[in-house]
């Protein structure tokens, strides 16, 4: 009778002490290639309010107004009688559009106002008056 | 002659204290990190007079007028009163005439000169009455 020798099987397995030194590189590497995009706005101190409600981000676009009345729509300066134009650009793009306005707080409310008939000409009726939780 | 075998040390990184470093600095961005989440007064403005199909007249005494000043001064104005009132009295005002005419447009007109703060706070106010047809309005 014949003898089977029996063959010895290679044991697999994955190297897996390096796995850490893998998981961090990924991280460094994309912690320093991100660049977040943000909206630099204007530099406004926002009013204080009790009955804020969160604005869904995805809707919103945000119009700068700072206390001199500059406004600022996507980090452009933009001229009262603009507004209305690029807003209606905005609608087109997304129709539940919730305008908010991020203005200083001692923003004359003349501004406000013409702003806001020039939104009502757009067609961009939500608008959201944004401010901070009062305490 | 004999000779002494000369122990080799083994080298390595220790890594038992790594998990530690990854908990700080998990911790760490836990705790910094600030979310810019936006928060704000809602409301709904009419379309403008050229597209509205048609003009409603509203009863005078379904209108309540909320008047701002430059100086940030609030007067309320009823079909047949008309009183001051400071800002945090405004709330209690409003929830009682809307209480009794559920159909009570408040308009609130602002001074062109008047700060924009004073408008949110009168608009945060009337929200927190319970009022539900707000309009804006300049003079």
């Amino acid at each position: 009778m014949a003898r089977f020798v029996k063959k010895n099987k290679p044991e697999a397995a994955i190297p897996t002490a390096s796995m850490s030194d893998v998981a961090f590189l990924l991280l460094l590497f994309f912690m320093v290639s991100t660049v977040f995009v943000k909206e630099r706005g204007l530099k406004i101190v926002m009013p204080r309010a009790e009955n804020i409600e969160k604005i869904p981000r995805k809707q919103s676009a945000t119009i700068y107004v700072n206390s001199s009345g500059v406004i600022s729509i996507n980090d452009f300066p933009v001229e009262i009688p603009q507004v209305s134009g690029l807003m209606s650009n905005k609608l087109a793009q997304n129709f539940n559009l919730i305008t908010c306005f991020r203005t200083d707080k001692n923003t004359r409310y003349g501004v406000m106002s013409d702003i806001l008939n020039q939104l009502r000409e757009a067609n961009c009726l939500r608008v959201s008056f944004e401010a901070k939780l009062k305490r | 002659m004999k000779f002494s075998r000369k122990r080799k040390e083994l080298s390595g990184i220790p890594t038992s204290s790594m998990s530690d470093v990854a908990f700080l600095l998990l911790v760490f961005f836990l705790s910094t990190t600030k979310f810019d989440i936006k928060k704000g007064l809602g409301i709904v403005l009419p379309p403008a007079s050229s597209q509205a199909d048609v003009r409603v007249k509203l009863n005078d005494k379904n209108i309540t007028k909320v008047l701002i000043n430059k100086e940030g001064e609030i007067l309320v104005k009823t079909i047949d009163t008309e009183e001051r009132i400071p800002m945090d009295k405004l709330k209690a005002r409003i929830r009682t005439i809307v209480r009794n005419n559920p159909d009570m447009v408040i308009s609130l007109k602002t001074d062109r000169q008047s700060q924009y703060k004073f408008m949110v706070q009168a608009l945060d106010q009337l929200q927190a009455a319970g009022a539900e047809k707000i309009s804006l309005s300049t003079n």
